[in-house]
């Protein structure tokens, strides 16, 4: 369709052609400039691809040094998942400890859960029944015995962790008291009472 | 010239590089995931989901929840916080080293800071900082221990206690990561919301529970059945304001339930190696927190990244 025109190939000046310019040292200075600083920062960012860095970790030595000091709260951590666990005492009592309002008793800064150990004990264990004044309000309980498939161990971290949470400030729990009180109450099947529970030694 | 080779080799070059950095490596880095355990506790994490959360997974896909909530929790730092559990028999040199610790303090500030011990001495971003409180508390005779909490918008709404990592979606197939917030992030629902009534009433009215929510409400998921019947142990627990009527109950259908059960499931909230985090001391006796074998002092510094120790991956 369209016609070339006559004069370009008539015309004095040459047709124009690709030539070869060398890359100015600057672009090479720069590029190497740019690849060190890639390599600088890919040192100390990248983790090396392990798997177990995440941001805003830069590497597994960093993650190490930030790691919890072994024993840290180690008791109060095994309480704390029974606890929150799926068949623990959170469904009722709530993460916060604070129960819930005309249903569930809280623990939080409850002189139950912060009294006598043998009395604390034994509401797990056994259960809980019938009227019982908690920080000053009535409640009528109707707790079941969730502590008698727990473990002596499992029993103890999750009552010391009540007792050392959310303010609470009472003494530690050990497997052997909650083994001697298990031994104390038995075979007993049916639910203790507020009264029966203040009528227990110290 | 014929440039066809040039341009397959350039075209094979470019796939080939994206699919090394997309799906090769990717796959090298993590596609041999296995289960880990949790640190400090030693607990094999993740476990699968029990059944019946495992098909309420299906009823979160198949709704969309994936499309308003998402399920992953970022850190984008670390708060270090040393706390001061014990005095020392040095008491002159321990106070010496909380007036340059507590740069300002005058002396009776310090004197009633040593009461009531353990207390906060320092808190802030700066590991350095910590560590030279640290070092310096050590020297005089003092013990501490450090906790660290990671930090960021994320985690100070309560979405979670740490970041999610890849070990939390071990057993999910397909990830539902999500990518919009229109809601808030469900990494870690199970913990904050742990109460399954709780969950039932919310999916069946949103408005019940949260004021002003815009989640769409999932009555679909519940029957309405005439309480002439009997009542449903399963019925909801409404109040008067739910507009049910007074000859009806609402009880939720299996999907409701298993869906709940996996809402309740979601729990990605045990400190492990690669998500590091210490929980704040509840105010406890300082007698049975062994202050003894605290803190990371030994050669602990932060700024080097030298690669000449290997982790001691505890």
């Amino acid at each position: 369709m369209s016609v070339e025109p006559k004069q370009s190939t008539t015309s004095s000046t040459p047709e124009p052609k690709a030539g070869r310019t060398p890359v100015p040292v600057w672009l090479v200075v720069l590029l190497f400039i740019l690849l060190y600083w890639a390599m600088i920062y890919f040192d100390s960012y990248g983790g090396w691809f392990s798997p177990q860095v995440y941001a805003p970790y830069h590497s597994t030595n960093q993650l190490a040094e930030y790691q919890p000091p072994s024993g840290d709260n180690e008791a109060l951590l095994a309480g704390k998942k029974v606890y929150e666990s799926n068949l623990g005492c959170a469904i009722c009592h709530q993460n916060d400890g604070l129960g819930k309002p005309g249903q569930f008793p809280p623990l939080a800064g409850s002189e139950w859960a912060q009294g006598a150990p043998s009395r604390m004990i034994r509401i797990p264990l056994c259960g809980l029944s019938g009227p019982i004044t908690v920080k000053g309000q009535a409640w009528n309980a109707a707790m079941p015995n969730v502590g008698s498939i727990l473990t002596d161990d499992q029993l103890a971290a999750v009552l010391t962790y009540i007792r050392k949470s959310w303010g609470n400030t009472a003494s530690e729990i050990t497997p052997d008291m909650v083994k001697k009180v298990r031994g104390e109450v038995g075979g007993r099947a049916q639910p203790f009472t507020g009264d029966e529970l203040s009528k227990v030694a110290e | 010239m014929n440039y066809g080779p040039l341009i397959f080799l350039a075209a094979f070059f470019a796939l080939a590089t994206s699919w090394f950095g997309f799906v090769l490596k990717p796959q090298m880095q993590i596609g041999q995931l296995s289960q880990t355990v949790t640190v400090p506790g030693n607990d094999t994490y993740p476990l699968n989901r029990a059944g019946l959360a495992q098909q309420g997974a299906e009823v979160y896909r198949a709704n969309g929840c994936a499309s308003c909530h998402s399920q992953n929790v970022r850190q984008f730092g670390t708060i270090c916080e040393v706390v001061l559990t014990a005095t020392g028999t040095n008491q002159t040199a321990l106070i010496a080293a909380l007036r340059e610790i507590k740069a300002g303090a005058s002396d009776q500030e310090i004197a009633s800071f040593l009461t009531g011990l353990p207390k906060q001495l320092v808190i802030g971003p700066s590991r350095a900082v910590a560590d030279k409180a640290v070092d310096s508390i050590k020297s005089a005779g003092g013990k501490t221990v450090m906790h660290i909490k990671p930090a960021g918008p994320e985690l100070a709404r309560g979405w979670g206690e740490r970041q999610s990592v890849a070990e939390d979606f071990l057993y999910d197939s397909p990830v539902m990561l999500g990518s919009q917030r229109v809601g808030p992030d469900l990494a870690a629902v199970g913990m904050r919301l742990s109460d399954v009534n709780w969950h039932l009433r919310h999916l069946y009215n949103p408005r019940l529970e949260v004021k002003g929510s815009v989640m769409p409400s999932y009555r679909f998921l519940f029957e309405k059945r005439k309480l002439a019947a009997g009542a449903s142990p399963d019925a909801l627990v409404l109040s008067a304001g739910a507009g049910v009527p007074a000859d009806a109950q609402i009880v939720p259908k299996r999907e409701a339930i298993a869906l709940v059960a996996y809402l309740t499931s979601l729990r990605s909230q045990e400190p492990l190696f690669t998500a590091p985090y210490s929980t704040a001391t509840p105010p406890a006796s300082s007698g049975t927190n062994a202050p003894g074998t605290n803190a990371p002092v030994a050669g602990a510094s932060p700024t080097t990244n030298s690669t000449t120790t290997p982790a001691p991956a505890k």
